[in-house]
C-alpha cells in the first residue's frame, strides 16, 4: 500500500452514508527505533466533509495569519475531524479491477471523529 | 453520527506527530551532505512487526485495514510523481525505495544518513553525469577553486 | 565598494526584471506613445517585487528553501507542475529575448549582423555559467548594468521642463489612445516588474551565497536597493522617449532606437556608456533567466543544484540550463522578432505569478518555517493587497491581450 492510495480517497460509514474525503494521513512516530527515528505508525486519517484536497493545512494548526487567506481556507474546511485507524473497515485495492471507479475508505459502525488540530 | 456532533478530543500521543500530506510528501530529500537526491513523492506502508522495513511488506501487497498495526516502511521517489500529476499507479518495481531507517531528521526538508551516489534513485544524475556534463571540459572543476 | 557588492544580487535581479531586453523597448514604446502616464505602474510594481522578493528572500535565508522547494510542498505536484510549466515558457521566452538582444546590442556596437552574434551570445552566457563563480558573476554583471544609470543622466542633460514632466505623472489615457491599450501595457508593465524568475533568481541566488538568519539584513537591503534602482532607470527610460521620441512621433519599435535621445542629450561618448549597460543588462537577464529555469526545474523535480557546486555535481541542472540555451538559438535561427517574443510572456506570467505568489505568502506566515521571523501585521497588510492586485492582473491580461491585439 501506499500513502496515495487512501489519500483523496471517498470515506464511507457502514451504512454507504459518504461522510467526505480522507485529506491527509496522520502519523504518529512512536513505533520501535528503526535507524534514528522512531518508525511512523499510522495513526488515523484526516476526513474533510467538504472538499478533496486540504489546501495548506490551515483547518489543522494554529496560524491565523495571513489574514484573510487563513480564515476562509479554515472556515472552508470546517468539519474536518480524524478517525483512528483501528476505526476503519476497509481500504481499496490497488486498481482493483472488481471495483471500478473512486477508491473508498470504509469506516467501522460506531467509529468515532476525533479533533484533528495539531499543537505545535 | 452527525455532523453537528461535538468532535472528541485528540489524546496527547507518546511520539512526535507528522500529517504526511502536511510535513512529508514534495519537501525535498536530501542526502548527508545536503545535496538534494529527490523530492518524496510518496510514502510506502506495511504492517508493523519484524522485518518490516527489510523490503519483504511490498506496496503492491493486498491492502491493510484497521485490524493491523501499519508503518511507514520506505519513502518513495521518481515514477510515482508522474501517476501523482495524471493519476494511475506504477508497477512497484519501477518505484525507487528509500528505507525509512535511512531517515535522520524531518524539517523543512528530510534528511538521510546516505550519500546520495549510493541509492538508486539518483541514476539519472550519475548518467548524465558520466555521459554529458562530466565529459565537458570543466565539468569536474570546483568553483571555489579559482579559474 | 563592499557596502556595493554585498547588493550586487538585487541589482542584478532587478536588472533581469526591469531592463532586461523586452523591457527597454517596452519601456521606450510607453514612454514615447502614453508619456509618463503609466510611470505609476512602474511604482506600483516596485512595491510589489520587493514585498515578494523579500518574503522569498526571508524564507530563503531562515529555513534554507528556495522558492520552488516551497511552491512543490505547499501545492503538490499537480499545481506545481502547472505552474511550473508556465514559469518554464515565461523564462525561456525571455531567455530567447535576451540572447537575441545580447546580439542586437553587438550589433549596435559592432555593425555586424545580429544573427552572427546570436551564436557567440548563447556560447558567452553558457561559458559563464558553466564556470564564472556566483558571486564573480553578479558583481560584473551588476555593475556593468549600472551603466544604464545613463539613461537617468539623460534625462537631466535633456534638460526637460520638470513641472510639465511631473504634471504627465497622473494616470490618465492619452486622446489618440483607448483604454484597452492603456490598461493592457499598465499590465505588461507590471507584469515586467513581478516576474515569476526575479524571485526564483533572488531566493536561490540567496542559497548559492549561503545566506542563514543572520543575514536577513543583507537580503533587506538587496531588495530595497536592486528593485527601486531597477524601477527607476526603466521610468529614466520611458522619460526620455516622452521628450524626444513623442514630440517628435517616432514610434519606437527597435532596440536601435533607444539610443536617439542618449545620443541628443549626451553625444557619442553617453551612447557608448548606454550601449555597455545594454550589453551587459541584456547579458545579466540571460544569465538570470538561464539560471532560473534550472533552479525551478531542478527544484520541481528534488535535483541537486547550484553554481556552488561542480559542474558534475549539479549534472542534471547544468544539463537543463545547456538545452534552455540550445532552444533559444534554435528559435533565434528562425529569424523571429525577439523583442516581440517577450510580448506573449505576459499571457503564461498571469498564470504562473498567483500560484508562485500566494505559497510564498504563506510559508512566509507559518512558524515551523520560519520560527520568530514570520511575517508582521503590516506586512501582511501589503502582501495581501498585493495578492488580490496580482490575481486581477492575471484574470484581466488575457483577454485585454486578445482585444488589443497584444497593444497594437
Amino acid at each position: 500500500m501506499i500513502a496515495s492510495d487512501l489519500l483523496d480517497a471517498r470515506v464511507l460509514e457502514a451504512d454507504g452514508q459518504a461522510v467526505g474525503w480522507v485529506v491527509d494521513l496522520r502519523l504518529v512516530l512512536d513505533g520501535t527505533t528503526d535507524g534514528i527515528l522512531a518508525r511512523p505508525r499510522l495513526h488515523g486519517l484526516v476526513v474533510s466533509p467538504r472538499t478533496r484536497t486540504s489546501f495548506l493545512g490551515f483547518e489543522r494548526s494554529d496560524v491565523r495569519s495571513p489574514w484573510p487567506i487563513a480564515p476562509l481556507l479554515r472556515r472552508w474546511h470546517r468539519g474536518t475531524f480524524l478517525v483512528h485507524w483501528p476505526d476503519v473497515a476497509r481500504v481499496p485495492e490497488p486498481d482493483d479491477a472488481d471495483h471500478p471507479g473512486p477508491a473508498v475508505v470504509v469506516l467501522r459502525p460506531g467509529y468515532l471523529r476525533y479533533d484533528a488540530t495539531l499543537h505545535r | 453520527m452527525t455532523g453537528a456532533a461535538p468532535l472528541l478530543p485528540e489524546p496527547r500521543q507518546p511520539g512526535r506527530v507528522l500529517d504526511a500530506r502536511l510535513h512529508l510528501l514534495d519537501r525535498q530529500v536530501l542526502d548527508v551532505d545536503s545535496v538534494p537526491v529527490g523530492t518524496l513523492d510518496d510514502l510506502e506502508l506495511g504492517p508493523s512487526g519484524p522485518g518490516a522495513a527489510a523490503g519483504s511488506p511490498r506496496a503492491d501487497d493486498p491492502p491493510l485495514d484497521g485490524t493491523t498495526t501499519v508503518v511507514v516502511t520506505a519513502l518513495l521517489s521518481g515514477p510515482v510523481l508522474g501517476t501523482r500529476v495524471f493519476g494511475g499507479r506504477p508497477p512497484a518495481s519501477r518505484w525507487h525505495r528509500v528505507l525509512w531507517r535511512h531517515v535522520t531528521d524531518v524539517g523543512t526538508a528530510v534528511r538521510l544518513a546516505n550519500r546520495g551516489d549510493d541509492l538508486d534513485l539518483t541514476w539519472t544524475e550519475r548518467w548524465v553525469r558520466d555521459h554529458v556534463v562530466g565529459r565537458l571540459p570543466g565539468g569536474r572543476h570546483d568553483p571555489d577553486a579559482g579559474p | 565598494m563592499k557596502r556595493l557588492l554585498a547588493v550586487a544580487l538585487g541589482i542584478l535581479t532587478a536588472i533581469g526584471g526591469f531592463l532586461d531586453a523586452g523591457d527597454l523597448v517596452t519601456n521606450a514604446v510607453v514612454g514615447s506613445r502614453f508619456g509618463m502616464s503609466l510611470a505609476w505602474v512602474v511604482g506600483a510594481g516596485v512595491i510589489g517585487i520587493c514585498v515578494f522578493a523579500h518574503m522569498s528572500g526571508k524564507v530563503a535565508a531562515v529555513s534554507g528553501r528556495a522558492t520552488f522547494e516551497i511552491i512543490r510542498e505547499r501545492l503538490g505536484p499537480r499545481a506545481a507542475g502547472l505552474n511550473l510549466a508556465a514559469s518554464l515558457a515565461v523564462t525561456v521566452l525571455t531567455l530567447v529575448a535576451e540572447v537575441g538582444g545580447i546580439a542586437l546590442a553587438l550589433q549596435l556596437a559592432s555593425s555586424v549582423d545580429h544573427r552572427l552574434w546570436v551564436p557567440v551570445a548563447a556560447l558567452a552566457v553558457w561559458l559563464v555559467l558553466w564556470r564564472v563563480k556566483f558571486e564573480i558573476m553578479e558583481n560584473v554583471t551588476g555593475l556593468l548594468g549600472l551603466a544604464l544609470v545613463g539613461f537617468a543622466v539623460a534625462v537631466f542633460l535633456l534638460g526637460p521642463d520638470w513641472g510639465e514632466l511631473a504634471a504627465q505623472l497622473a494616470p490618465q489615457v492619452p486622446v489618440e489612445e483607448d483604454a484597452g491599450t492603456y490598461w493592457y501595457y499598465a499590465i505588461a508593465l507590471f507584469g515586467a516588474a513581478m516576474t515569476p524568475y526575479e524571485v526564483f533568481f533572488f531566493s536561490s541566488g540567496g542559497v548559492e551565497e549561503g545566506w542563514t538568519a543572520k543575514d536577513l539584513a543583507t537580503s533587506r537591503l538587496n531588495v530595497l536597493v536592486g528593485f527601486p534602482l531597477g524601477g527607476l532607470l526603466s521610468v529614466s527610460i520611458a522619460a526620455c522617449a516622452a521628450l524626444v521620441l513623442m514630440p517628435a512621433g517616432i514610434q519606437v519599435d527597435a532596440m536601435s532606437q533607444l539610443t536617439l535621445p542618449v545620443a541628443q542629450a549626451g553625444g557619442t561618448l553617453l551612447v557608448a556608456v548606454i550601449i555597455v549597460g545594454i550589453v551587459a543588462a541584456t547579458f545579466g537577464a540571460a544569465l538570470e533567466t538561464a539560471l532560473s529555469t534550472g533552479y525551478s526545474l531542478s527544484q520541481y523535480l528534488g535535483w541537486s543544484w547550484g553554481k556552488f557546486r561542480r559542474p558534475a555535481q549539479a549534472a542534471r541542472f547544468h544539463l537543463a540550463m545547456i538545452l534552455a540555451l540550445v532552444v533559444a538559438v534554435a528559435v533565434l535561427a528562425t529569424n523571429v522578432d525577439p523583442i516581440a517574443v517577450t510580448e506573449y510572456s505576459v499571457v503564461f506570467s498571469a498564470v504562473a505569478l498567483p500560484l508562485t505568489y500566494l505559497p510564498i505568502l504563506v510559508v512566509a506566515n507559518d512558524p515551523e518555517y520560519m520560527g520568530d521571523q514570520v511575517n508582521g501585521r503590516a506586512m501582511n497588510a501589503v502582501a495581501t493587497v498585493y495578492l488580490v492586485i496580482i490575481v486581477v492582473a492575471a484574470v484581466a491580461a488575457i483577454p485585454l491581450m486578445i482585444a488589443t491585439e497584444a497593444g497594437g
